[in-house]
């Protein structure tokens, strides 16, 4: 026995359920579903408002049979990596099911992906067939098709699109593969045949501002093993609603997983989505962090603009939801348990809880039908549930969605777990977390300097629950790896178990709580990745920058806390002599945010998000052993924790 | 049992009647025209409605009279509540059972006009028995006459009450917000003076809660509940869709209950109305909280007809009229098979 080392709680996969499919891997996921699921509706493309143009799970595949065997003939080989660039659309989930038919990888990417990206990617994954989204894509990636030794073929995918010379229109591949078909081609059905669990099923170049993105390798088992352990009941009458980016592994895990339990998914853009909200009444759907806040926006600007009587109505049914929700999860034991809750302090806190639940369910019953329905309705008023993923929720959106009644789930995960790792479910709300792992899947929290096993930990009081460190996650949907970077991979993956790069911990009721980042990329509420470093190294090129750090990790834009530099700005003729009064000098201020702007421009290469929009001066210089390390870097969640009150000044204007 | 106390002042008399007029604003404020247009599309559910509504309700409260040997006073509370159409508030609850709104909406309104003419046929027949005995009692104790329900101050209280409903109309037409506005406090106001009225009725009168035969209890409990199970079995056997079923249910057994107010405030004199007023109160508390029950559970059992139903209705508003959902074979039940719409989409017939 291990006494010292308990096992986390590993659940097993749950129970199949009857209409689903389970399939061995992504092309068979495409097979089945169309066996299934067959006249329903798979896709459905949006045209105008109220007119939508639906394809079925049987089209599909058909259609994917006939792309695959074009791309056979074009020369693709199992195993081997298509180039995929482009938005969310019908086309694009066609040309994925073609490729994993084929038993080969899609290689995908957004339309905002750069010149440099491009290039690189197709390149390092060595890309023969690619396919690009619109003309646009087209022209870029012909203009340096010269310089690509590999890449032979490039298919548009845009309907309406036309083709470069040199180029291949969808259509042409699929009229081609049909045609070979009509004569009898079995290779495609062959192919699927011989796909095995642990081959890719896409490679996932993530951005990373400097350096190279990384591309990782997710299999089949990975996708399978999301698609199988994914919670919640759902059959062929669900609708979801597709709105985040489709090469983003969150959004594409739950389309796979719709695919699987016979939904019909919904393509919607940021644009359209509070009408077609409204208009396809979503059952589920994955989102992100910015739409509930736009969301959030939206109804707290109609509520304002309501007659007074009607936001009394509202402000009451509010507060009794709040009441209602907070007794509800602490008498269920889904409050926030940071710390043990001893015996007799429940004891004293249930009788309160329970009698102000009973106090205030018939209040609530009547303020929720009339008034809090209408609310619910603005986001279609049928989610069963959503998940939202790709940053940190900020704890006001979550509780006013979660206490109005629609349940925003928030959940954890990362590109490199394929990518779900935990989310909160119906029967494991604690707010303020991202819930207890899903099915198979371990989590251990780790001292991220001494690697100590900080939880599960028996030698730990509880086990080393409430305990911050790193969190590492060993489960079917781990990665396998990085492609060529064997040096990463096993920097990253360490006897099965990966290296997360978040800090975290384990509540008092097994849910997981996430308290930033071990590693230094911030990623802003908008799901950009952003490694701060090189930002940093930047900044310093200015002589009255000394020191700085880059900030804005689930934000809407970057900051920066600037140390400035004294010695210089007294050579400037600057008559100051602590550095403290540097910072409420205006010209002082001018200088540093002229630097600012110049050193980090579109003109010299960074993107927009990159940009710092704003920054604070500190009174006082980084010091070795507080701030910094022996090594000079900077202590990130020292510094973080230190200014925090600066920090919260740069976004507080919203 | 005799009600020795008055149970209604002067000014709750005033509170009530203030409710009665915002209650009836808000429902009026909820319909449009064609609402009433709406009656002639769906005459199916509408007539079988008709038929539980006056057909079967006033028979079950006169049976639940006799079985429980009601008090005169009561019996004809009892009866006159059997005879009440719907209100407003089955809407609410058919919306949260996931049953068909329309359905509800187009049985109140058509109910409601029905009322004036059924309202007085039904009291005068079912009640007669009641009134005999009344009359005998008031001759035994030596007064001169009879006692006759007063058909004209019936009607013409449904006449009154029928006019803020026709304001309402008019605020919805001029001003939709404003009429949202008057809807939804409508609701409110009538939570708040049901309450009063029973936390009134607990602090002046205490020793009525105990005082009240239990036989009073169970008229106006079972009446409600008689009301949704005959509703659901009957649309059910005549082979309504399951939306329409929970719809003719609620409807049945939900009853416009500040409408019985009015009626006993402006037809009936002490000593009948007190004990009126006071089973028309009970029943109002009862039935909202028999009908959330009854709601909770509809919307259980129902969760499976009615995500079909919204999945087939949302295919044909996107993909257009005609499009057709194709099933697999055996996900359907039976009873969903013939028409997954449930009589929404015609092209989602089945021959």
């Amino acid at each position: 026995m291990m006494l010292n080392q308990p096992h986390s709680k590993l659940t097993h996969a749950p129970e199949r359920q009857k209409n689903r499919v389970y399939p061995e891997n992504v092309a068979f996921l495409y097979k089945q579903a169309a066996e299934k699921f067959g006249a329903l509706p798979a896709f459905a493309t949006r045209e105008s408002t109220l007119n939508w143009k639906p394809v079925s799970y049987r089209e599909l595949y058909e259609q994917g049979l006939n792309l695959a065997t074009g791309l056979i003939e074009l020369g693709v080989q199992a195993r081997d990596h298509v180039g995929l660039f482009g938005d969310n659309r019908f086309e694009w989930i066609l040309s994925d099911c073609a490729v994993q038919v084929c038993g080969a990888a899609d290689v995908p990417r957004g339309r905002d992906i750069t010149d440099q990206e491009l290039y690189y990617i197709i390149d390092h994954a060595g890309i023969k067939v690619t396919f690009v989204e619109t003309e646009e894509l087209q022209s870029r990636v012909m203009k340096m098709k010269h310089r690509l030794a590999k890449l032979q073929t490039v298919i548009l995918l845009d309907p309406k699109g036309r083709t470069m010379e040199g180029a291949t229109h969808l259509s042409e591949v699929i009229d081609m593969g049909a045609k070979m078909r009509l004569q009898g081609d079995k290779r495609a059905e062959a192919r699927m045949l011989d796909i095995k669990p642990d081959d890719l099923f896409t490679l996932i170049y993530t951005s990373g501002t400097t350096g190279k993105p990384k591309g990782v390798m997710l299999t089949h088992a990975n996708m399978m093993s999301q698609v199988r352990n994914l919670p919640g009941k759902y059959d062929m009458t669900d609708r979801v609603i597709s709105v985040l980016p489709i090469w983003h592994i969150f959004e594409r895990v739950v389309e796979m997983f719709t695919i699987s339990f016979g939904g019909c998914t919904y393509y919607s853009g940021i644009n359209t989505l509070g009408d077609d909200m409204r208009n396809v009444e979503p059952t589920f759907m994955a989102s992100a962090p910015r739409l509930w806040e736009k969301l959030h926006e939206r109804i707290i600007k109609n509520i304002k603009a309501a007659h007074p009587m009607r936001q009394i109505l509202f402000h009451t049914a509010y507060f009794l939801a709040k009441q209602y929700f907070i007794s509800k999860q602490f008498i269920t034991n889904q409050n926030l348990k940071l710390n043990h809750e001893t015996l007799w302090k429940r004891l004293i806190l249930l009788p309160f809880h329970v009698v102000r639940w009973v106090l205030v369910l018939p209040w609530y019953g009547f303020f929720n039908a009339a008034v809090l329905e209408r609310v619910r309705l603005g986001a279609g008023g049928s989610l069963k549930e959503t998940i939202s993923g790709g940053g940190a929720l900020p704890l006001h959106i979550d509780r006013f969605f979660n206490y109005v009644g629609i349940p925003v789930l928030e959940g954890y995960g990362m590109t490199e777990t394929c990518p779900v790792i935990s989310f909160r479910t119906a029967d494991n709300m604690v707010i303020g977390t991202v819930g207890p792992p899903i099915a198979e899947t371990e989590v251990k929290i780790v001292d991220p300097e001494t690697e100590e096993v900080l939880y599960p930990n028996a030698g730990k009081s509880y086990d080393g629950k409430a305990v911050r460190g790193e969190i590492w996650v060993k489960g079917p949907q781990v990665m396998k790896g990085y492609y060529k970077d064997t040096e990463l991979t096993s920097r990253t993956i360490v006897d099965g178990w990966l290296r997360t790069g978040d800090l975290g911990m384990v509540t008092h009721n097994n849910s997981l709580k996430i308290l930033g980042r071990s590693k230094s990329t911030i990623v802003l509420s908008s799901g950009e990745n952003v490694e701060p470093e090189p930002l940093e190294l930047r900044l310093k090129e200015s002589i009255f920058i000394e020191q700085c750090m880059v900030v804005g990790q689930d934000k809407k834009f970057l900051g920066a806390l600037i140390v400035p530099a004294l010695n210089e700005f007294k050579q400037a003729g600057f008559e100051v002599q602590t550095i403290d009064s540097l910072a409420t000098n205006p010209d002082a201020l001018r200088i540093i945010k002229e630097d600012i702007r110049r050193m980090i421009s579109s003109n010299n290469g960074f993107k927009p998000y990159e940009q710092i929009r704003d920054f604070r001066v500190l009174p006082i210089q980084f010091q070795v052993g507080e701030e910094l390390t022996n090594l000079f870097k900077v202590k990130r969640h020292v510094v973080e924790k230190k200014f925090n009150q600066f920090i919260d000044e740069i976004y507080s204007k919203g | 049992m005799e009600f020795t106390t008055q149970l209604l002042f002067a000014h709750d008399q005033v509170l009530l009647a203030l409710m009665i007029f915002f209650i009836m604003l808000g429902m009026g404020a909820s319909l449009t025209i064609d609402d009433f247009k709406a009656v002639f599309r769906q005459p199916k559910g509408v007539l079988i409605g008709f038929v539980s509504q006056f057909g079967l309700m006033p028979l079950f409260a006169l049976v639940l009279a006799t079985v429980l040997n009601l008090h005169p006073f009561f019996a004809i509370a009892l009866i006159l509540i059997g005879c009440l159409p719907g209100g407003t508030t089955s809407n609410m609850f058919t919306y949260f059972s996931r049953g068909s709104v329309a359905l509800s909406v187009t049985m109140t309104t058509a109910s409601t006009v029905m009322a004036l003419i059924m309202m007085p046929i039904l009291l005068n027949l079912y009640t007669s028995g009641f009134i005999a005995q009344i009359s005998a009692e008031l001759q035994a104790a030596g007064a001169q006459g009879e006692f006759v329900i007063p058909t004209g101050n019936i009607i013409s209280s449904l006449i009154m009450v029928l006019v803020p409903v026709g304001l309402g109309m008019i605020i919805k037409r001029k001003s939709p917000t404003w009429a949202k506005t008057a809807e939804d406090t409508a609701g409110f106001v009538g939570l708040l003076v049901i309450v009063y009225l029973l936390g009134t009725a607990f602090v002046r009168h205490g020793g009525l809660f105990i005082q009240t035969p239990w036989q009073v209890y169970a008229g106006a409990v079972g009446i409600g509940l008689v009301g949704f199970f005959f509703g659901y079995w009957m649309s059910r056997l005549l082979g309504m869709d399951p939306i329409y079923q929970r719809a003719i249910s609620l409807e049945t057994g939900i009853q416009n209950g500040p409408l019985s107010f009015a009626i006993i405030l402006l037809s009936f004199a002490e000593p009948m109305q007190s004990p009126m007023v006071w089973l028309a109160i009970l029943f109002s508390t009862f039935i909202v909280i028999s009908s959330s029950i009854i709601t909770l559970y509809y919307r259980r059992v129902g969760r499976f007809d009615w995500n079909v139903y919204k999945n087939t209705v949302i295919h044909n508003r996107l993909f257009g009229k005609e499009f057709v959902t194709h099933y697999p074979p055996g996900f359907l039940p039976a009873r969903l098979e013939r028409d997954p719409s449930q009589g929404s989409a015609v092209s989602q017939r089945r021959s």
